[in-house]
């Protein structure tokens, strides 16, 4: 059987360096289910996430009449891989998938997903389910809610001036993947400026051929001029002026997921094309551009890679570091790579090139660091 | 949110044009004051040696004022009114005034007239900023703006007629420039709509004048400077580099790196080898354009550097910015003075001998010693100190808290400002607004009349604001700013005519119940009594109210195509009086705006209208609403409604369908309703009374929608009056009290988007 053969390889391969508790489980494709695989396999050596996760579910478990819902089908997922006998083998994510199916329509086809689409909608999912749990836990006992409320008093007046009541829960997702961004206006008239924050779960950068992740960085960073038929209104001036805009990273985020704008929506041919530019992502990364000038360096440790030369067909595949290893899950496969493979999924700097195989979400942890 | 650069964009003519808008400005009563900062200032030297000088000034608030400058007195000799948004910068070019502004246009004035705009200069896309004069050429005039555009005219050759246009109409002198610039001009004249064929006559004025550009600028322009002869043209702006033209010919001399940020300010010396430039880096740089190269940099301010000012030997600069400060510096030894410290941020100065006048974000102007003949007295007072050359070192002194102490602690002179309007709020009447202005005081304007009612003083805006919150429900009919310091208020059709009122809210005697008046008809009458008012002695017997002006003969030919043209039922006396109510103020009369036609957008005060003004330049729904007494049809002034008995009353049922009827009725109408209909619901309907007309189709269920009007109970309610119930409406439960308009019961009680459900039901009597 090929799934008792691979795990032997593997486990074989791994020798006596396999790490003490860690599994590596293929997870089966239910039919173009791999952009969901590939998701899971990053989140699942998310090691925070995972234990997180873990955590949230052992402590809910009991709860037997428990609603079924993304959460608690995730949960129960990484409880499965992380128990079994064995180190390696296949799973079925069976429950979760049918469960996703259920949840949103977009994904209920047989048809190629996206899977920065999927990370997304679940990363979101998760925060809304957390958020209602919470508010019902809350809703109940209303005298404890004040306490709370001052708990995180200061975060949400530096936050938001006019935020009086709604303080936005901080969630363990929140704590692992939110980040904050400002976005900084200058009139060019009074020269004021004016900063606005906004959270995000993950960055989505545009692209150039021949680049690296730094100067797509500074790209996304770089100062936009809102002129002619799209003016700033300037509170200072009571009226419409020319003015400079830039995004800037306020709060950079424990885990930094990175989405490579591989498809690009061409407006000549109507359709979305796949850019397969060579994008080079280093192991390691400086966050340079900061508010406060402290660099943020973070190590990567997941990649989705997309496979093919399309966007509507194609596979996802990840790679995955755990404990100084790389791993390459390809649905139900697991094998083990040299980390110098990793810069063949860098992209082509041809344009038609054999190797469809490039970055697409890359998933970096902070370190030093603990959340 | 309008935007102001489009207003005025007379190129972009491909996109198809929405409807014309109507502005005006609610101003001052006091006319020789400026009501918000004033961006530059120029002053005009006496011919003769006992004559006065004169100061310019222009402002945010749209207007130019000269001022008569006696030695320690000033006033206000003339107000200069046609730019429709921030005046940006002036200049004089002999006896002419040329200013610039936002609204994308150049106006030329005659400097020492009572204020009438001479030319309007409609060749940029974008606000124009900055103007530049040659001193020894008072021909040569150049300005530049936003977009890159920079343009260099010669004022004379602009100033002459255009020999007469194709067409015969009454086209004044200014047409013809501007269709030889832009010859896709947006076709929005009263005719064009008519007729055709003469779109092409108006865009076929092909010959004029055509001013030189300066084309290359990647970006921005925010200064300009040229030097005495005009041959030399400086620009710089957001692309931090300074540009050097042959203003002549308009070609590109050199490009200058050393800047780190926008250009603000420029100055050349008369020659034209040294040119001074003040940037938002906080840096002053002197250039020698002889050698291509930055020969100084001065470290003065400690904040970006807006205005810069030399003296007549070119050996020091006077420069202020946004760190308020009036710095005087040594070109030669470096040495830096700090003359006066502003409460406002500096935008331009002016020498008037050994006096400059100061223009800040403030609406007043000041005027300080400047020694400019002799600067070298100011500092042998002392105080001194060197100026670097990195732009942090001033930021780095002032840290460690050696800031100078300024030379003058005082103006030696002032012309005060009125304070600008900065914030607003349109109560729910939408006949009133709450306004704080920059010196904090809260005022309640009324703007169907233009006055403030209340001026509450020094209070909370917000506090007082929650104390005037009414709960009415009335179509946001107009939309207002307030980037002029005073209240604009614009009417576009066809949402302004969508709030109505009744005549009785505004006490107008003998006025019956169901007499409705519409705002923006009634606002828009107010407005232009003077101008029909003069417009009828101008025609005298030519023209008849309703005759054949071409205008209005057009606008018919237009309401033939608009089959959604409703006749107001006043439309016989739509020349009738104004009512009191929306009656403006002559002491301080309201200013109106139009987008103009292609003479380019102009404003004029109400009671300066004289009627020769081209009727094209009006909204043609503007003067259809005032001259024939038309208004669009509008859709939202009526409401549907149910009017069910409520749960567990044994009141009968009284209808079944939905129910229609104008907005703004009150409940007590409703009630009145439900009497008529319980008290008389045996009795037979007297077909012969129009009036209620609904109750007999609903009955023959021919409409499920009847209408509800105001007139429905006119008629019959005495003689039952004493078997009158006592009747209470009710919505989600709530008792509706009899003044309630339907609209505000929906907006505030209802507040769902499902149609009104009303329910009633029968009072016991005692």
């Amino acid at each position: 059987m090929v799934m008792g053969a691979t795990g032997s390889k593997l486990e074989k391969a791994l020798g006596d360096q396999f790490p003490e508790g860690e599994r590596y489980f293929g997870l089966e494709n239910f039919g173009n289910t791999c952009y969901c695989n590939s998701v899971l396999q990053a989140l699942y050596f998310c090691v925070p996430f995972r234990e997180q996760l873990l955590e949230y579910y052992g402590n809910n478990k009991n709860v037997g009449d428990a609603e079924e819902n993304l959460l608690t089908c995730l949960a129960d997922l990484f409880s499965q891989i992380s128990s079994q006998k064995k180190k390696t083998g296949v799973i079925a994510p069976k429950r979760f998938v049918q469960r996703l199916k259920k949840e949103n329509e977009l994904f209920r086809s047989y048809m190629h997903q996206d899977a920065h689409e999927f990370l997304n909608f679940l990363l979101n999912e998760l925060v809304d389910i957390l958020e209602k749990e919470s508010n019902a836990a809350k809703g109940s006992p209303k005298t404890s809610s004040p306490r709370e409320m001052i708990a995180n008093g200061p975060r949400n007046s530096q936050a938001n001036g006019n935020g009086v009541q709604k303080e936005p829960l901080v969630t363990w997702v929140h704590k692992n993947f939110q980040g904050i961004l400002t976005n900084e206006t200058k009139c060019l008239r009074c020269e004021t400026v004016t900063a606005r924050d906004e959270t995000f779960l993950d960055l989505s950068l545009d692209i150039e051929q021949n680049s690296s992740i730094t100067s797509c960085l500074k790209n996304f960073s770089s100062t936009e001029t809102l002129n002619a038929e799209d003016k700033f209104f300037c509170d200072k001036c009571c009226s419409l002026q020319e003015a400079q805009k830039r995004m800037k990273i306020k709060k950079p985020p424990h885990i930094l997921v990175i989405h490579l704008k591989r498809f690009k929506y061409i407006e000549q041919l109507s359709r979305h094309k796949k850019l397969s530019y060579r994008v080079v992502f280093p192991l390691e990364l400086k966050l340079s551009n900061t508010v406060e000038d402290a660099d943020s360096e973070y190590s990567l440790f997941a990649v989705v890679v997309h496979v093919g030369s399309g966007p509507n067909h194609g596979h996802y595949v990840s790679l995955v570091k755990s404990h100084n290893h790389w791993l390459f899950f390809d649905d139900e496969n697991v094998e083990m790579i040299d980390e110098s493979a990793v810069q063949t999924f860098f992209g082509s700097a041809q344009e038609y090139s054999s190797n469809t195989d490039h970055g697409y979400i890359l998933f970096y942890e902070k370190f030093g660091s603990k959340s | 949110m309008h935007r102001v650069g489009s207003a005025g964009n007379a190129s972009n003519s491909t996109r198809p044009r929405k409807e014309k808008r109507f502005t005006y400005v609610l101003n001052d009563a006091d006319d020789t004051k400026h009501c918000a900062g004033v961006n530059c200032l120029a002053v005009l030297k006496s011919q003769s040696s006992d004559g006065d000088d004169y100061l310019f000034t222009g402002s945010r608030d749209g207007t130019l004022k000269r001022w008569a400058l006696g030695d320690d007195s000033v006033s206000c000799s003339a107000t200069f009114e046609s730019h429709i948004d921030w005046v940006n910068d002036v200049v004089l070019a002999g006896d002419t005034l040329v200013s610039c502004s936002s609204d994308t246009t150049v106006k030329t004035w005659n400097c020492l007239s009572d204020g009438t705009c001479t030319r309007t200069l409609h060749q940029h896309s974008d606000y124009v900023l900055c103007l530049s004069a040659a001193d020894k050429n008072s021909n040569i005039v150049a300005s530049g703006g936003l977009g890159g555009e920079v343009f260099i005219w010669d004022i004379e050759a602009a100033l002459t007629p255009v020999a007469k246009s194709v067409d015969s109409m009454e086209e004044d002198s200014s047409n013809g420039m501007i269709a030889s610039a832009n010859p896709g001009l947006p076709i929005t004249s009263l005719r064009s709509i008519g007729s055709n064929s003469n779109i092409s006559l108006h865009t076929s004025q092909t010959h004029g004048y055509s001013p030189i550009a300066a084309k290359g600028h990647k970006e921005s322009v925010y200064a300009l400077a040229m030097n005495e002869s005009g041959s030399l043209l400086v620009s710089g702006g957001t692309e931090k580099v300074l540009r050097v033209w042959d203003a002549r010919t308009g070609a590109k001399n050199m490009k200058l790196r050393g800047h780190t940020d926008n250009i603000r300010a420029l100055l050349l010396d008369p020659t034209g080898r040294f040119c001074l430039s003040g940037s938002s880096d906080s840096m002053i740089r002197l250039w020698d354009l002889g050698q291509q190269r930055c020969v100084h940099s001065y470290a003065v301010h400690t904040d970006s550097v807006w205005a810069l000012a030399s003296t007549p030997t070119f050996s020091h600069v006077y420069s202020g910015g946004r760190d308020l400060s009036l710095y005087l510096t040594d070109l030669a030894t470096r040495e830096s003075l700090l003359l006066c410290t502003k409460e406002h941020p500096i935008l331009q100065m002016a020498l008037q001998d050994d006096n400059i006048w100061i223009a800040t974000t403030d609406s007043s102007v000041h005027r300080w010693q400047a020694e400019g003949h002799n600067p070298q007295k100011v500092f042998e007072r002392g105080g001194s100190f060197l100026a670097g050359n990195l732009s942090f070192t001033r930021a780095r002194a002032s840290l460690e808290g050696s800031t100078p102490v300024p030379v003058y602690k005082e103006p030696s002179l002032t012309i005060p400002g009125i304070p600008g309007i900065v914030q607003h709020k349109i109560l729910n009447n939408r006949r009133h607004v709450l306004t704080k202005d920059t010196a904090g005081f809260v005022k309640l304007w009324e703007i169907t009349r233009g006055i403030v009612v209340e001026d509450y003083g020094k209070v909370s805006f917000e506090e007082k604001k929650e104390e005037l919150f009414e709960m009415v429900s009335v179509p946001a009919w107009c939309t207002m700013d307030t980037r002029l310091g005073c209240l604009s208020v614009h009417l576009e059709s066809p949402q302004c005519f969508s709030a109505e009122m009744y005549a009785t809210d505004f006490n107008i005697s003998g006025a019956s119940e169901e007499v409705k008046i519409n705002l923006a008809q009634e606002t828009l009458r107010g407005l232009l009594t003077h101008w029909m008012a003069k417009r009828r002695q101008r025609s005298g017997s030519r023209l008849s109210v309703n005759g054949d002006v071409p205008s209005s003969k057009d606008v018919s030919i237009r309401t033939h195509t608009h089959s959604r043209i409703e006749v107001d039922d006043g439309a016989e006396n739509h020349n009738a009086m104004v009512h009191p109510s929306f009656e403006f103020s002559t002491d301080s009369p309201p200013s109106i705006i139009t987008e103009g036609s292609h003479g380019g957008p102009w404003r004029k005060k109400i009671t300066d209208l004289d009627g020769t003004e081209d009727e094209k330049d009006f909204p043609w729904w503007c003067l259809d609403c005032v001259l024939n007494g038309r208004m669009p049809l509008r859709e939202n002034t009526k409401c549907s409604f149910y009017l069910q008995p409520c749960e567990g009353s044994n009141a009968q049922v009284l209808t079944q369908g939905k129910l229609s009827a104008p907005r703004i009725l009150r409940i007590n109408k409703v009630v009145n309703y439900v009497i008529e209909k319980i008290v008389l619901d045996k009795v037979p309907v007297d077909g012969s009374n129009s009036e209620h007309t609904f109750v007999s189709g609903v009955a023959a269920g021919q409409s499920q929608l009847s209408t509800l009007g105001d007139g429905s109970f006119r008629s019959g309610l005495k003689s039952w009056q004493k078997l009158k119930p006592s009747i209470e409406i009710l919505c989600n439960n709530q008792v509706l009290s009899p003044e309630m308009s339907l609209a505000t019961v929906r907006a505030y009680i209802w507040k769902k988007p499902e149609d009104l459900v009303l329910n009633y039901r029968v009072m016991q009597h005692n």
